[in-house]
């Protein structure tokens, strides 16, 4: 937890072997899901931590994220947003965005900034939220300890709980396919249906995926899931065996394929041996 | 030339039901040499922690709790919570072994919340209203995840809001 009498503790250098015990420790979806696309990926991002430039795709997805954050909240403690308001937000989150990591945009800000404020503006309009249905939670951080099933600690941010349904926003530049979207989400889904079941003490009535599709004409793509099943809770625990086995042997293989392309490491795996 | 050594030393301890009480004492010595310094300093503070030690012992008036901090103005209420922890406000909060008392989250999250309304002299009644805006529930019938946006909020009427959490994923498409 944070230490509010003190002032922010010195960055320290931290030894390799030191850093995997730490993500041997505490899993995310991001992190667990990034393992296991790619491995070397994984090591870059996580264990050696080599910096690259923010790609104005992130950008646009936590300002969106950042947006409509401030329009459920605002919901929630009964003093909705107007169209105006929430542009308002929209402004504010892309400048802080802007100020907290730069994005080389090479002219390109405008039309990426009316692209994600497009988004935002579908997703006020279509995603049906009724203003007097609160929320059960806003972008809440939760952990559970799986220590007694040999695991590590799993961490997580829920976009939104409501009506005991947990949603997650996506931004995409693809309409996607319900099918293919449960299956590769799956380690996301149900890392946030076991985080849910312990913080809340309740299971959750079912799983939403919101995809904001970035179209000419964008559209809102969402993706209703039953709740986590056993046997979904089975898998999801054997990836975070093999995740904990894969970073004790310090196996991190490039997992070559489709996804390279886009992929920020890309020369540096081309020099891997 | 004279040297003028300086020593100063302050202890607080917690009591029952938030309550603390500190003393501090301090000295002056005249040197005649800078090489005194260290054998100096080693003697005033033994010195100086011996006779705060010995004097912090006597606890002194400590307020009834059941009647403590009953009347008053909010504003006072508040400064009185601050001060001593004893107040209306405070008993809110306070946690006993009864289960009547009981708090629904962890006792990391207990620890945390009181943490920030403490040291952020936030007004325990504002954040009870608060709790029952968001949930219809009193602070400490939370459960694990309410607790979670509770100190989210808590942190943000700090000035002390978390970071993004999408600060660190530099993912092709955010998640």
């Amino acid at each position: 937890m944070t230490n509010l009498a003190v002032s922010p503790p010195q960055k320290v250098e931290r030894s390799e072997n030191e850093i995997l015990t730490g993500l041997q420790q505490t899993v995310s979806a991001s992190r667990l899901t990034l393992f296991l696309q790619c491995r070397l990926k994984f090591y870059y991002r996580y264990v050696l931590k080599l910096p690259k430039p923010k790609p104005a795709s992130l950008h646009v997805g936590n300002v969106v994220h950042a947006t409509l954050k401030a329009w459920h909240k605002a919901r929630w403690i009964g003093t909705p947003l107007t169209l105006k308001g929430l542009h308002d937000e929209f402004s504010k989150a892309w400048d802080d965005q802007n100020k907290e990591e730069p994005v080389d945009w090479q002219g390109e800000e405008e039309d990426e900034r009316l692209t994600a404020w497009r988004l935002c503006e579908l997703y006020y309009r279509q995603s049906g939220f009724e203003h007097a249905e609160k929320p059960d939670a806003v972008e809440v951080p939760v952990e559970t300890d799986l220590s007694s099933h040999g695991l590590p600690r799993l961490i997580g941010v829920l976009d939104l709980v409501q009506q005991r349904k947990i949603i997650d926003y996506k931004t995409s530049s693809t309409t996607p396919n319900s099918e293919k979207v449960a299956h590769t989400h799956e380690v996301q889904t149900s890392i946030y249906a076991i985080l849910f079941r312990e913080a809340a003490s309740i299971r959750e009535e079912g799983i939403e995926l919101h995809h904001l599709v970035k179209l000419k004409n964008p559209k809102l793509c969402i993706t209703q899931l039953p709740p986590m099943t056993d046997s979904q809770q089975n898998r999801l625990f054997h990836l975070l065996e093999a995740y904990l086995e894969g970073i004790d042997r310090k196996d991190f293989v490039p997992s070559p394929g489709m996804g390279c392309a886009s992929c920020e490491f890309f020369n540096e795996c081309r020099h891997w041996n | 030339m004279a040297v003028r050594l300086s020593a100063n030393y302050s202890k607080k301890l917690g009591l029952p039901q938030y309550s603390s009480h500190s003393f501090s004492a301090s000295v002056e010595v005249e040197l005649t040499d800078l090489n005194q310094v260290e054998s100096e300093c080693q003697k005033l503070y033994q010195l100086l922690q011996q006779s705060v030690d010995q004097e912090i012992q006597q606890v002194g008036f400590v307020p009834d709790p059941k009647q403590y901090g009953q009347k008053g103005s909010s504003s006072g209420l508040r400064n009185g919570f601050h001060r001593n922890g004893n107040n209306q406000n405070g008993r809110q909060f306070r946690v006993h072994n009864g289960s009547q008392d009981r708090w629904a989250c962890t006792d990391g999250q207990r620890g945390f919340i009181l943490r920030i309304t403490n040291e952020n002299n936030l007004d325990k009644q504002e954040i009870e209203a608060l709790a029952h805006r968001l949930y219809g529930l009193g602070v400490k019938h939370l459960n694990k995840m309410q607790a979670s946006q509770l100190i989210e909020e808590l942190l943000t009427l700090a000035g002390k809001p978390r970071q993004s959490r999408w600060h660190q994923q530099p993912q092709q498409q955010a998640a």
